[in-house]
Formats: C-alpha cells, sequence, structure tokens
C-alpha cells in the first residue's frame, strides 16, 4: 500500500514539472507576442525545456504502463507518441527566424497541451488522494483490529 | 469618421476638404462643379493683371480678396462674388505644387473672358450644379475607368492649401466654394487629357439640382449635413466628382441610388462606359480564334498608378511604397470579398532620380518629433493647433506639444508661417539625422568580410581571380571612407585566416585545421581598417589568385569557416560575402546531395528538397541576424551546391543570392564583376530596423521578403539597400472603420556608410471606402503581383509546385468573378470577360507568375538549385524589376541598326517592346530579349549576312553558344553595344549577360528563348489565350 502512494506522489510531482513546462512556454510565448521579449531569447528559453519536458512524459507514460495503470496510461499515450512523432521529423523545436509566423499555432499547440496536462494532473491528484486515504484507512483498520 | 472628425474641426487627415466642410455647413452650393465646368476659366481668374503678385506672400491672401472680388463679382448677384475671390487665393497656398500653379497665370490672360461665365453659371444656380455637370458631359469621356480617379484626385490636390487657409480667417465666407473650383482647375491644367470635354459642357450646368445631394446622402453615412459633396471626395470616393460620372462611374452611381441617377446620365453611357471599362473578349463565340492580339500587355513596363500620389500630393514617391489598392477597405466584410491580397510593397531605400534626392533634416536639440502615443513621425499630415502650440498625430489623433524650438506661428489658415523650411511638413519622404536614444551602441563602420571557397573547382573555375581583382578595383570606392574595416577568410578542408595588421609588409596566414572546436587565432588584426592597412590588404588580394592556383583540395568546410566569420565580425557586425563553389563536405553545417531522387518530386515530400537540410543553417543565420551581419551569397557550382540551404544565410539576414551556374570567368566574369562592384559600391543601410505604422483600426499581420522579425513588427534588416523591396498584408482590427482616410508610415532606422544614425520615413495616406468597385479601380497590379509572388514562393516552401499555381490562379478567378458579380446583376454581361482596368495585366503576371523559375513546371523545368536561387531572388526584388523579370521586353533590333543615323534621342523609340509569342519574331530580324538579368540576342535565319558578320565579326557563321559579343569596328556593332549599355545602365542592379543564339539552333534556342516566350503553349502550360480562357470559365462556373 505505501508503495501505491508513493508511485502517486512521484506521478504527482511529475505532473506539476509537465504542467509548470508547458505553462512557462506559454508564458514564454506571450510575452514575445507583447515584445517583452527577442525572438533569439524566446527560442532559446523555451527549446531548452522541450527535451526534458518529452522525456519526462515518456517517462511517465512507461511508468504507467510498467505499473499496470491502464487507463492512466491510455489516456498518456496519444500525446507520448505525438512528441515522437514531432521529434522524429525534427519538429519539436521552435525555429527562430519563422518564430512569429507559427507563433499562433504555437501557442495553441502548447494551451492544448496544457489542458491535457492539467486533465491528467486532476486524475493524478485523485489517484492520490484515494491511495492516501486508502493506505491511512488500512493502518486505522490494522490499528482497530 | 466619428473619432477623427469630432475632436478636431481641422480635420486633420485629408487637409484638403476638412476645414471647409466644418466652416460652412451650408456647403451645397460648394458643389465645385462650377469650377469644374470652367476648369480653364477659372484658372484664369486669379491671373488678370492684378493677380500674379499677390499670389507669393501667404498673409496678403486675407487683403487681396477685396480686389480680387470685384472682377468676378461683377458679373454676378453680389453673394457670389465671394467665391471668386476665394479663387485667387487658393493660388498662393498652391507653393507646395509649384508646377500647377505656374501654369496658371501664364495660361490665364489669354482666356480672360470664359472664365468669368462660368462663376456666373454657378451663381444663379448654385445647389444645383454639380451634378448636371459631371452628366452632361456624356460622352467624350467614355474611355479609362482609371480615370475616375482624376476628380477627386485634383480636387485635393489644391485644397490642402486652400482650405487651411481660409479656414481659420473666415468662417463666414462660405461661399468661398469657388476656390476649391479654382485650384481643381488650376491643377487640372495637369491633368488635361481626361477632361477634354469640359467647358463646353457649362450650360448644362444649372439642369440638374436634386441628383447630387441624395447621392452624398447615401455614400457618406455619417456626417451628411456638413459639407457633404467635399468629405464625401474625401473619402475619394469617386462619385461626387464631376468627372466621374461620364466615365462610367455613373454604372456605380445607379447601382446605388436608382433613383437618383436616371434623369441625366442616360442609360446608354451608362453601357457605354461600362464596356470600355470592360475589355470584353469574346471566348464563347469565337472560341478558335481569339485574337492574341487583342489582349492587353503590359508593354510600356510598369506604370505606377498615379491615382494614389494625385490624390494625396504629399504622399511619398510609389518607388517606396505602393499599396495593393489605395482604397482601403472599410469593413471586414468587404475585406473578404477582396479576393488578393491587401498590402504594400515597400522598398525604404529606391534610388531616386537626380534632383529628388530625400532630404535630411537634422532637428539637433530638439529631438526628433514624434507622437506620444505611437510614435509616429512628425509629417505633412499632421495638423497644427491651439495657435501652433500642440501638433495632432496624424495615425492615433492624439493632441501633443510642439516642443519650444519647433514652435511656429500659424497663418491665418492654420498653417504654419514656416512650412516651406520645413520639408518634414510638405514632403512624404524625408530623413531625420538621429540623435544618441536611438543608439544602442556607437554607429558601426562600414564593414566588408569576405569569405572564399578556394577548392579546386573554385581555383578551376577562375572564380577568385575575379572576386581578387574585382574587390581591389572597388577599393576606392567602398562606402564609409576612411572608418571602412574589411577582412579576409578562405577555406578548403582547413580554415586560413589573414592578419593584416597595417605594421605587416604582407599578410600573414594562419592555417586552422581543427573543425570541431574552431577558434580565433589572433583576437584583432583579422579585421583591419582599411584605409590604414591599405597596403596589406592590396598585397593580398593581388596575390590571392596565385595562392591557391595549384591548390587540389576538393573538401569544403564550409560551416566551420562561417562559424569563424561570425567569431570575427560579431563584435562589429557587417556585411558578408560568401563565395562558395562546392557543396558543403565537412564539419558542421555539412550537406549531402539531395535531390537526385526523381521519386521524391511530384510527392508531398517535394517541398522539403526546397528547405534548408540542416538546422545548422537556420540557427545561424538568426545568430548573424542577432549581430547585425548581413549575408550575401555567390554561388558558383556547376553541381549541386543546395542553394536551398546557403540562401537561407542571406534570406533571414536581409541578404541576397547571387547564382552563376557553371561560372566560368571567361564567359561569365564580367556579369561577376558588375554585380560583386555593385554589391560592394552601392549605398548601403547598417544595422537596421524597419517598422511600418498605420492608422487605428488596421495592422498589418504578415511579412514577406528576406529579413528576420525582431518583434511582431519590427524587421531585422543588418544590411540593407536600393535593389531590397519587402512586401506586408495587412488586416483589420474593427469590424467597421469610421475614418476617411488611413495614413501608413514607413520608418527605417539605420546607420549611413557615413557614420549617422538616420531615420528613413516615408509617409503616405490612402482613402478609405465602402465600395467594392472602387478598390478594384484603385488597385495597383505591380503590388498586388509582387505580394502574390511572394506568397507563391513561401507556398512552394510547404507545398507542391502544383499546389502554389493553384492557389495563385484560384485568387485571380475569385477576384474576377467578385468583379463579375460587381455588375453582373445590371448588364447582360453574356460572355464578355470583364475586369477592371487597373488589372487588365493581372491574368497576364498571373501566368508569367506560374511560369517563372521558381514555380514553373516540375522537376525537368529547373535545376533544383536554380529554382531555389531564383526564389531567393523574387522574394527581394522591387516592383519594377519582378515585373520586368516576368514580362521581359522583346524588342527588334535590326531597323535600327541599319538605319544611318539613329542616334541616342530616337533610343525610346527604338525600345518598342512586342508581345512575347513566337510570332512576333520575324526570320529577317534581330531581336534583343531582356528580363533585366541577361540579354538573349536572337538572330533569325535570313537575317542579313551583313549584319550578323559586321556584329559578330569572323566567327559570325560559328555555333553562337561559343561565340561572345565583342565591339568590332564598324558602326553597326558601336550602336548594338551602345544599345546594350543603354539598357543595362537604365536596369543597374543586375548585369544582363549576352547570350547570343540562333534561329533553329536547337536546343538552346529552346531552352534559353522559346521557354521565355510566356504567351506560347509550351509543353504542358497553356498559352496567353487558353490561360484567358481557362480563367473566363472559371469565372463563370459558379458567378
Amino acid at each position: 500500500m505505501a508503495w501505491d502512494l508513493m508511485f502517486w506522489i512521484l506521478c504527482f510531482f511529475i505532473k506539476i514539472a509537465l504542467v509548470s513546462s508547458s505553462f512557462y512556454q506559454l508564458l514564454s510565448l506571450s510575452d514575445l507576442e507583447s515584445d517583452h521579449l527577442n525572438p533569439f531569447e524566446a527560442s532559446t528559453r523555451i527549446n531548452s525545456v522541450v527535451i526534458p519536458e518529452f522525456l519526462l512524459q515518456g517517462f511517465l507514460c512507461a511508468l504507467f504502463l510498467l505499473t499496470w495503470h491502464w487507463f492512466m496510461f491510455l489516456l498518456a499515450v496519444p500525446l507520448t507518441v505525438f512528441h515522437l512523432m514531432l521529434y522524429l521529423n525534427r519538429k519539436h523545436l521552435l525555429d527562430v527566424t519563422e518564430i512569429f509566423r507559427d507563433l499562433n499555432n504555437e501557442k495553441k499547440y502548447r494551451f492544448v497541451k496544457l489542458g491535457i496536462y492539467l486533465l491528467l494532473f486532476t486524475l493524478v491528484l485523485f489517484r492520490l488522494i484515494i491511495s492516501a486515504f486508502n493506505s491511512l484507512h488500512d493502518e486505522v483498520d490494522e490499528h482497530v483490529f | 469618421m466619428g473619432t477623427e472628425n469630432p475632436g478636431r474641426p481641422n480635420f486633420p487627415m485629408r487637409p484638403s476638404s476638412t476645414p471647409f466642410a466644418s466652416a460652412l455647413p451650408t456647403m451645397t452650393p460648394f458643389s465645385s462643379r462650377g469650377p469644374m465646368v470652367g476648369s480653364e476659366a477659372s484658372n484664369i481668374r486669379p491671373i488678370p493683371p492684378g493677380a500674379p503678385p499677390t499670389m507669393t506672400p501667404f498673409s496678403s491672401a486675407g487683403s487681396s480678396p477685396p480686389t480680387r472680388f470685384s472682377d468676378p463679382s461683377v458679373p454676378s448677384p453680389p453673394i457670389t462674388s465671394v467665391p471668386s475671390a476665394g479663387g485667387p487665393f487658393q493660388q498662393y497656398p498652391t507653393p507646395p505644387f509649384p508646377s500647377t500653379v505656374q501654369t496658371t497665370p501664364t495660361r490665364a490672360p489669354p482666356v480672360g473672358q470664359p472664365p468669368f461665365q462660368p462663376p456666373a453659371n454657378q451663381i444663379s444656380a448654385p445647389p444645383v450644379s454639380f451634378r448636371p455637370q459631371s452628366q452632361v458631359p456624356p460622352v467624350p469621356m467614355v474611355s479609362a475607368p482609371q480615370t475616375v480617379n482624376f476628380p477627386p484626385s485634383s480636387l485635393n490636390v489644391p485644397q490642402p492649401p486652400s482650405e487651411s487657409l481660409f479656414s481659420g480667417p473666415r468662417p463666414n465666407f462660405q461661399p468661398t466654394l469657388p476656390p476649391p473650383d479654382l485650384s481643381y482647375s488650376t491643377t487640372k491644367s495637369t491633368f488635361q487629357p481626361p477632361f477634354p470635354a469640359y467647358p463646353s459642357k457649362q450650360p448644362a450646368v444649372s439642369q440638374v439640382p436634386s441628383p447630387f445631394p441624395a447621392q452624398q446622402g447615401s455614400f457618406m453615412p455619417p456626417p451628411p449635413a456638413s459639407s457633404s459633396p467635399f468629405s464625401s471626395q474625401q473619402g475619394s470616393y469617386v462619385p461626387p466628382p464631376p468627372i466621374a460620372a461620364p466615365l462610367g462611374y455613373q454604372s456605380r452611381d445607379q447601382m446605388q441610388h436608382p433613383g437618383s441617377a436616371p434623369p441625366i446620365g442616360g442609360i446608354q453611357t451608362l453601357t457605354e462606359d461600362f464596356s470600355s471599362l470592360s475589355l470584353a473578349s469574346m471566348p464563347g463565340s469565337i472560341e478558335p480564334g481569339l485574337d492574341y492580339r487583342t489582349l492587353p500587355r503590359p508593354l510600356d513596363g510598369d506604370v505606377e498608378p498615379s491615382s494614389f500620389v494625385e490624390m494625396y500630393p504629399m504622399n511619398c514617391d510609389p518607388r517606396y511604397l505602393r499599396l495593393t489598392t489605395s482604397a482601403i477597405p472599410n469593413s471586414q466584410s468587404l475585406v473578404s470579398r477582396w479576393h488578393l491580397p491587401l498590402g504594400a510593397v515597400v522598398c525604404p531605400l529606391a534610388e531616386a532620380p537626380e534632383g529628388e534626392e530625400v532630404p535630411v533634416i537634422n532637428f539637433a536639440s530638439t529631438g526628433i518629433i514624434r507622437c506620444r502615443r505611437c510614435r509616429t513621425y512628425v509629417n505633412p499630415y499632421v495638423t497644427f493647433t491651439d495657435a501652433g502650440r500642440k501638433w495632432r498625430c496624424n495615425i492615433c489623433s492624439l493632441l501633443n506639444d510642439v516642443p519650444g524650438e519647433y514652435f511656429a506661428n500659424l497663418d491665418a489658415t492654420g498653417r504654419r508661417i514656416d512650412l516651406d523650411q520645413r520639408p518634414e511638413l510638405i514632403k512624404g519622404s524625408v530623413e531625420f539625422v538621429a540623435p544618441t536614444e536611438y543608439m544602442v551602441r556607437p554607429p558601426m563602420p562600414p564593414l566588408y568580410f569576405f569569405l572564399i571557397d578556394v577548392s579546386i573547382s573554385a581555383v578551376r573555375s577562375g572564380m577568385i581571380e575575379v572576386v581578387a581583382q574585382t574587390v581591389r578595383s572597388c577599393l576606392d570606392e567602398l562606402p564609409g571612407f576612411p572608418r571602412t574595416q574589411i577582412g579576409f577568410i578562405t577555406f578548403d578542408s582547413t580554415i586560413h585566416f589573414y592578419n593584416m595588421k597595417s605594421s605587416l609588409m604582407q599578410p600573414q596566414m594562419m592555417v586552422v585545421s581543427d573543425l570541431d572546436d574552431i577558434f580565433v587565432p589572433l583576437p584583432d588584426d583579422l579585421l583591419v581598417n582599411l584605409s590604414e592597412s591599405r597596403n596589406v590588404v592590396e598585397t593580398f588580394l593581388d596575390s590571392l589568385p596565385s595562392m591557391f592556383q595549384d591548390n587540389v583540395n576538393v573538401e569544403s568546410a564550409f560551416g566551420p569557416a562561417l562559424k569563424a566569420a561570425f567569431m570575427v565580425m560579431s563584435q562589429l557586425g557587417g556585411k558578408l560575402l560568401i563565395f562558395q563553389n562546392t557543396l558543403p563536405s565537412l564539419g558542421v553545417g555539412r550537406l549531402k546531395l539531395r535531390g537526385d531522387d526523381l521519386r521524391v518530386y511530384g510527392t508531398d515530400k517535394e517541398h522539403i528538397l526546397r528547405l534548408p537540410e540542416d538546422p545548422f543553417y537556420k540557427q545561424m543565420a538568426a545568430d548573424l541576424t542577432k549581430y547585425q551581419i548581413g549575408v550575401n551569397v555567390y554561388a558558383f557550382s556547376d553541381k549541386y551546391t543546395d542553394i536551398a540551404s546557403l540562401g537561407t544565410l542571406a534570406k533571414y539576414t536581409g541578404g541576397q543570392v547571387y547564382y552563376y551556374p557553371s561560372f566560368q570567368s571567361g564567359i561569365h566574369g564580367e556579369k561577376l564583376r558588375h554585380e560583386l562592384a555593385r554589391d560592394l559600391t552601392r549605398e548601403t543601410a547598417w544595422e537596421a530596423v524597419m517598422r511600418i505604422r498605420c492608422g487605428k483600426g488596421i495592422r498589418f499581420t504578415s511579412y514577406h521578403g528576406n529579413f528576420m522579425l525582431r518583434s511582431t513588427d519590427l524587421l531585422a534588416l543588418p544590411a540593407v539597400d536600393c535593389d531590397k523591396a519587402y512586401a506586408m498584408q495587412l488586416s483589420l482590427e474593427e469590424t467597421l472603420l469610421t475614418t476617411q482616410t488611413v495614413y501608413f508610415q514607413v520608418a527605417l532606422l539605420y546607420t549611413a556608410s557615413c557614420g549617422e544614425r538616420r531615420i528613413r520615413v516615408h509617409t503616405a495616406a490612402a482613402a478609405i471606402v465602402t465600395d467594392l468597385g472602387e478598390m478594384y479601380r484603385q488597385a495597383d497590379t505591380g503590388a498586388i503581383v509582387s505580394l502574390f509572388c511572394r506568397l507563391a514562393i513561401e507556398k512552394t516552401l510547404t507545398n507542391k509546385l502544383d499546389d502554389a499555381r493553384n492557389s495563385l490562379q484560384v485568387r485571380i478567378v475569385k477576384a474576377l468573378r467578385e468583379y463579375r458579380n460587381l455588375y453582373a446583376v445590371q448588364h447582360r454581361l453574356g460572355a464578355r470577360m470583364i475586369y477592371p482596368e487597373s488589372l487588365k495585366f493581372l491574368c497576364l503576371y498571373g501566368l508569367a507568375l506560374s511560369k517563372s523559375v521558381p514555380l514553373k513546371g516540375g522537376y525537368a523545368d529547373a535545376q533544383l538549385d536554380e529554382r531555389c536561387a531564383a526564389g531567393f531572388t523574387m522574394m527581394a526584388l522591387p516592383v519594377k524589376k519582378l515585373l520586368k523579370l516576368l514580362y521581359p521586353s522583346l524588342i527588334r533590333i535590326d531597323e535600327s541598326l541599319l538605319k544611318p543615323s539613329a542616334q541616342a534621342d530616337d533610343f525610346k523609340n527604338i525600345m518598342k517592346r512586342l508581345p512575347l509569342v513566337a510570332e512576333s519574331l520575324d526570320s529577317r530580324g534581330l531581336y534583343i530579349y531582356d528580363d533585366g538579368f541577361r540579354f538573349i540576342i536572337w538572330f533569325g535565319r535570313m537575317l542579313s549576312p551583313d549584319i550578323a558578320g559586321n556584329l559578330l565579326g569572323p566567327d559570325f557563321a560559328a555555333e553562337l553558344s561559343r561565340v561572345t559579343l565583342h565591339q568590332h569596328d564598324n558602326e553597326m556593332s558601336r550602336r548594338l553595344m551602345g544599345m546594350l549599355k543603354k539598357l543595362r545602365e537604365s536596369d543597374p542592379s543586375y548585369y544582363q549577360l549576352s547570350y547570343l543564339v540562333r534561329q533553329g539552333e536547337q536546343p538552346r534556342e529552346g531552352l534559353l528563348l522559346l521557354v521565355n516566350l510566356l504567351e506560347d503553349q509550351m509543353g504542358g502550360t497553356s498559352g496567353y489565350v487558353d490561360w484567358i480562357m481557362q480563367i473566363h470559365r472559371q469565372v463563370q462556373q459558379n458567378a
């Protein structure tokens, strides 16, 4: 039982990292749009977190699979595949030179991604609470008996 | 309107109209017709004996009226006299438009009498006058729809001065109307041709009262009451102007206000006008033989739309800024019905002809006057109020304070009294000297850095020698002496640096062979001041060709060399000239041969071949831009060099790609020499940024050309010169624009070669319209084609060539269909194809575009490299050059060569362009085909051997591909060379190399010339006639 709890706690933190990375990218993009950031800096900032984000998301997905959490795995797998596809087509990084042309699409893409992350995040949170409750309950039970 | 008008009576926007309107609510009489009618006459008015002297001083205007009064007033009722008085005034204001003014005085005296009459007419039937006249003239003006523009424009022209003068001092003079007329007429003098019929019309004037007002009301939704006629005109709304009516403008009128129009115009004229509008070709009926000779062709080259400048005489010249239509739509719905691109093409540094240079203004202590809120620069369209203490920004209409040192009193009409000493307040294009606030660092010196490939193929082609010689010969002319800096790196499989320290006798070469970890062997002295190290540089250039003549290295460490150059230059920025002869093969950024897999062509993956292969190039381009380095790529190889990748460097740094396939110094040396020399010596703007501002409610949303965006609307241009143009598209942010005029301001902040930081500002105004027909009428084919071209080329980077061509065609079809629908209801168009006069060449250019190198055919029609190079070039071409490239000139010259005394003065006559069809070629003739990049000289099979012998010397019978043209010692040859020289001088941005070809010499003839006769059917492509039919059919399909 404690393992389960720890697993969900781990997922919880990974999710937080993913959500914040997504948020950070969006923020950089809107800074760029409002001219608080030049394209060189914006693209370096964003590009520097893209790969870690992909890895983390892939790792989480694998984790779900390995721990036999089918439902969560199925929710996470499309995004992972999408990431993989981007990576293989070498389209995962922002193109500095055309950044303004792609700006709207990139923002949209990241908004959607943020939405997915948030959804997964709430699910993870939910599972975390359940498992925390369960483990607590078990302990209580053990004490009782 | 709402926004602009209410606040300020003066109506800054269009100087001309507003003042009046505000002053005289009753304006109706204003009708201006009167003047129009008597256009000639009116001119005369002012002239009367006394007049001339008064002309000069502004202030005198006030006093002078009385004198004037007497003459004009005599014939007419007391009240009316006023107007006439106004007339004279007008003239003074004109100073800005000296030409018109001057003409009037001279003319006037003779005419004396007639002028008077018109006024009288007016007077008698004041309210009425407008319409009638316009309609009266019916017949004569049938001609061109374009003319429609004139009336409003001409009106406006005079007004600016007049209104300002008058409005202030004497509001009560409502009758002032005449002034407008007068001025109108005066200005008209210039436009005479269009209105020949006028004078005769006069009698008619009194006729029709009603129509006009009615129209007005309908046109000008917002403030009908005040100044109606005028304001509507301002809007550039064609309607009111008298002239317009005859021209077929009427048809529109009627459509909109069926009730009002009928009495006068008569339906016949209407239809006539219309048909003249619509160039009818009847594909249906004459299917087999739609006569190709009747199709419109731009044989006069690019004609800049005149309406724009005439309507707003203070606009910058169209060579700097061209709008795709100078009638900006007022609503989203209108935009969505305008299927052509809506935007502008800007060439900020276009070469001005002698005497029209952009004035340089130094505000020194005052600082540059700009709007506090939107940062607009002061320009001719700002208005001064509050006795000269405030000025209102024309773009955001904010009231700004006038700094103490810039203060000047206003004269009676609200104009600054120092206007004639303030070019920034009269000229659409000015250059401000920028103070230190506009610098992030001290202005950089002009800097040229050369990155030269010295591998075996470069040596063999002779490129190195030509480059070294050319650079050496240009050393004296490099701009920016004595601050100019220069440096060199050569590379093959290693990178060679040259220490050019001024104390050395000859340069020291340092070789770096570690390509993975590039370092710069010396901290400085790789980049030296030219004037100090002149000797070393010269020694280096002299010895460069011999240094590597035995080099057998075939590798090219281009990427590392580029990085090295970047490291050397990053302190200062500047211009990097890359001479590349082989495919980069070593180190970072190495490229592989691609494009030889035929299976890729025609599939969805094809476009990848036109994109840079390695992200290194894009990243590098971004870094170069960041450090203010502009790259020009010279590529020479006969084999694949991946221009798509190399060109990326030029594309994002505001540079240019020069491509000399299979370069041989013997053949192409001259071309390289000229183009390199021009690149080195033309005036260049360094570390520049450009922004275009426009009025509230619209926004530029996309930019097209060779540059990188620094922020959403800021173009970073490390090095920019007169041969580069940029295009942009705009969109409406608000669903409905309520103003009547919109302003555009292009500002280019740059460092001049002399070390001064400057801001070049071009300002232009355009009318906002509510009518689609007007947009079409004021369209500018050149700008539209330029935008189309850029959009299509961009599309080839993400789609198949086919898709790019189709989308082009679809847009043309949609536009024509929309235009057809405008008129289809009223007129039985039948099978006629109609299009606005202003767009008569659109179809042809569309065809030319889809047959141009970057877009044409498929795999076999153009080498991949050639395609990419042409694409990069066309993305930067100014409108004029682009149109010439799309529809080159074909000129027959044998007759003029034979003519005994063909002198320079009839050069123009000789240069008569022929349609690009095979029928134009007569086998007894000699022709020059000139697309701005090369000459192809075509020898007819039956050309008299005399001519051929004289021109080619002894080898006239040889195969022409081996023959080069040079001067022989006879008159004919000299004349031909003179002719070529003239042609080249008229278009110096590229050097046109002559290719000789004889009729029937296949496949050379086919490749060089026949393919380029774009009106002919060739292979799978359609000819001009088919194309028109095809478009016509599609237009009708869902019409």
